[in-house]
């Protein structure tokens, strides 16, 4: 099996001690087949070991049963207690016996012990058996697959990236039908990459000049438009194809019967800021479309910038899809770029308390909100314990920064895919129990998408209350982010404790081996108050920070941008993979 | 309780009808065959996780291996370096909680 394949971040299996060894040579053919009876699965999915149901574990030397660590010897089936420094029974135990009897099981926590060695030891087989287990106690009736995905992940041929050049008779089209940009001899714009332009503020517009920036940059995006794939001109001819009967009939002006699309807005966007022209450019005709795709939304007041993103991600998808044939599979992103770009997929469990059936659902998603920590009060007691510590955004921050009062972007990933009790108005019902229980709900990621967007809930509004808010606490963000953590396999897993073990309730599904490395590239800011306030876009090009603020486009320092007050963030994968096409290409 | 052929032989019988169970014991006792001490358990991992005890905890676990050396930290080392902290740190709010649980508890098993 390969390293990749055990979450171990460094990919290393703890190899058995001496003892553990020794058991297992012994004792061959299922050495823990006594164990796995005794198993038993609380409704959370705590594994215990227990004789009987009801057994009160006890100390064979002292007759405690209140100890914290009591082990039981595997060999024997002897119950110690073990609580150094004071005493370990347990460790007597294995000193006074022969030698075979230095192995021994948590029995509160199903964990493998060496008596001997003082330490963990982990064993596979023993770990498979727990798991199997406690997937059993979440299942119904003991089936053994969960609901399987939406979409099957399974590994679509992988090819290797190869860049892309011209044929000699896409070399002769090209040479005819373009011509090279140029930029201004004497433009001291010279060293600015390509694509940086500002975008003018038409009316309070700034919601959508920021997100606008930040998707113009947004490399599978940029890729896909600047290298043709939509052609406003080709897409259009279509749509007057399809129009014509219509205009003949009715004889109005043209221009109302055109199909909208905001993806050839997009890609006359991208050939525009593309240019090389550094003039700040009006994005007046997007503006009108997107009005008339979320008619409720044309006003010229002042928008909220998320809203804006959902609402142009849906629109493009929307006029792309209808010219689909066929329905595509939810989460796949095979529908449209937008999609391509930003869908992944969440699942969401939710686990009965009384008896711990599970309940699994996915669902696509185009970003992941977050919400910012309620309070900061209980943190408030970690402080001095930990007060000396410099809390100053260092990436491998290995101290819990909830003790310096801050929050942070993994702060609210961790508090995202924490099991959430549901509160008592809100109880599941539970199909194992057939009545409605409390419950424990708990999110992870299925599926990462290529590009994701985090948007912090900073803008509450209460509808009880009438009153909406701003929440401008600081929110420190990475540069590089590791989704791992976060994954659905990793979640399943933490909940099954220290285990290692083939993850086989799982697919075996290409996703685990993908990276799930992010790249920071784009950050929307917001300042100020809630009606009265200022989006800046802050994009990273070829390692360089810039602030997009409307149309005034400078360049900043990395601490400019750590400092800023984060409300959507945009991480692309760092590693892409490409796959085998399916289509031929004309 | 179940015979076993690898079990070696136990005392136990004979120590138990001489000691008395102490109240400590029979409260356990009486803890666990309710199911309420596991419910504590429960209740208590929960108000630890929300109040960032549980992250405080790892980050500790997490420096001290990074400083030893991860082949060099057992389990034993650990629970030793962390308990006193651990302990230290429960947030006042949390004790007095699961006092009160147990303090009705108590009442209502009428000990």
């Amino acid at each position: 099996m390969s390293s990749l394949s055990n979450h171990h971040r460094n990919g290393q299996i703890p190899l058995p001690c001496p003892h553990l060894s020794d058991f297992k040579s012994r004792h061959g053919h299922k050495p823990f087949r006594a164990l796995q009876e005794c198993l038993r699965v609380k409704p959370l999915g705590r594994a215990a070991i227990r004789r009987d149901p009801d057994e009160v574990p006890r100390c064979g030397s002292c007759g405690e049963s209140s100890r914290p660590r009591l082990y039981a010897c595997v060999a024997c089936a002897a119950v110690f207690c073990h609580s150094p420094p004071e005493s370990s029974h347990a460790a007597a135990h294995a000193e006074s016996m022969i030698p075979g009897h230095e192995i021994a099981v948590d029995v509160d926590r199903a964990e493998l012990f060496c008596c001997a060695c003082r330490d963990q030891v982990y064993d596979r087989d023993f770990d498979a058996a727990v798991v199997l287990a406690q997937t059993e106690a979440s299942t119904l009736g003991g089936s053994t697959m969960p609901a399987a995905p939406p979409e099957n992940l399974r590994k679509r041929r992988r090819v290797d990236y190869r860049p892309w050049a011209p044929d000699p008779r896409e070399r002769v089209l090209m040479g005819r039908c373009s011509s090279p940009l140029q930029r201004g001899d004497g433009d001291p714009s010279v060293g600015l990459p390509w694509g940086l332009r500002g975008l003018n503020n038409l009316g309070n517009t700034c919601f959508m000049n920021s997100v606008l920036q930040a998707l113009l940059h947004t490399p599978p995006l940029r890729n896909y438009f600047l290298s043709d794939r939509h052609n406003r001109y080709v897409c259009q001819q279509k749509n007057n194809v399809s129009n014509v009967p219509r205009k003949n009939a009715i004889g109005h002006d043209n221009s109302r019967n055109l199909r909208l699309c905001l993806a050839c807005d997009m890609d006359a966007m991208f050939s525009a800021v593309f240019s090389g022209d550094r003039a700040p450019y009006s994005p007046a005709k997007f503006l009108y479309s997107w009005w008339q795709h979320a008619a409720n939304l044309a006003s010229y007041e002042q928008q909220d910038a998320h809203e804006f993103f959902i609402s142009m991600l849906d629109g493009i998808h929307e006029n792309v899809e209808k010219g689909q044939c066929r329905p595509q599979r939810q989460g796949s992103g095979d529908c449209c770029i937008a999609h391509r770009v930003f869908s992944g997929i969440l699942r969401s469990d939710v686990t009965c308390t009384a008896c711990g059936f599970t309940s699994t659902t996915y669902d696509p998603c185009v970003d992941i909100s977050l919400d910012l920590e309620p309070n900061q009060g209980n943190s408030a007691k970690m402080v001095s314990t930990k007060s000396h510590h410099a809390c100053n955004g260092e990436p491998d921050s290995m101290i819990s920064s909830q003790s310096c009062g801050i929050s942070t972007l993994m702060g609210c990933l961790d508090r995202f895919t924490r099991p959430e009790k549901l509160g008592s108005d809100q109880k599941f019902f539970c199909q194992q129990c057939q009545v409605r229980q409390e419950s424990l709900k708990q999110m992870s990621i299925r599926k990462l998408p290529l590009v994701s967007c985090f948007h912090i809930k900073r803008f509450e509004h209460s509808s009880t209350r009438n009153m909406s808010r701003k929440v401008d606490r600081y929110l420190q963000f990475p540069f590089s982010l590791d989704m791992a953590p976060y994954l659905s396999s990793s979640i399943l897993r933490s909940r099954f404790g220290n285990r290692i073990f083939a993850f086989d309730g799982d697919e075996p599904d290409a996703t685990s081996e993908l990276s799930s490395e992010f790249e920071l590239f784009a950050v929307v800011t917001h300042t100020g108050k809630l009606d009265a306030g200022h989006y800046v876009t802050y994009l990273r090009l070829s390692n360089q920070w810039y602030k997009c603020d409307d149309a005034w486009v400078t360049q900043v320092s990395d601490n400019i941008v750590r400092a800023a007050q984060g409300y959507m963030m945009f991480y692309v994968q760092k590693m892409l993979y490409y796959k085998a096409s399916e289509k031929v290409v004309g | 309780m179940r015979p076993s052929i690898n079990r070696p032989p136990t005392p136990e019988a004979e120590e138990d009808q001489e000691k008395e169970p102490t109240l400590q014991e029979i409260i356990n006792i009486k803890l666990i065959e309710s199911g309420e001490k596991e419910r504590l358990k429960e209740l208590l991992r929960e108000r630890l996780t929300e109040c960032g005890w549980r992250d405080e905890m790892k980050a500790l676990c997490r420096a001290f291996t990074r400083k030893k050396g991860r082949n060099n930290v057992t389990v034993d080392d650990l629970v030793h370096v962390i308990t006193p902290k651990g302990r230290a740190s429960v947030p006042d709010s949390v004790k007095a909680e699961l006092l009160q649980r147990i303090r009705t508890f108590l009442v209502s098993a009428a000990l």
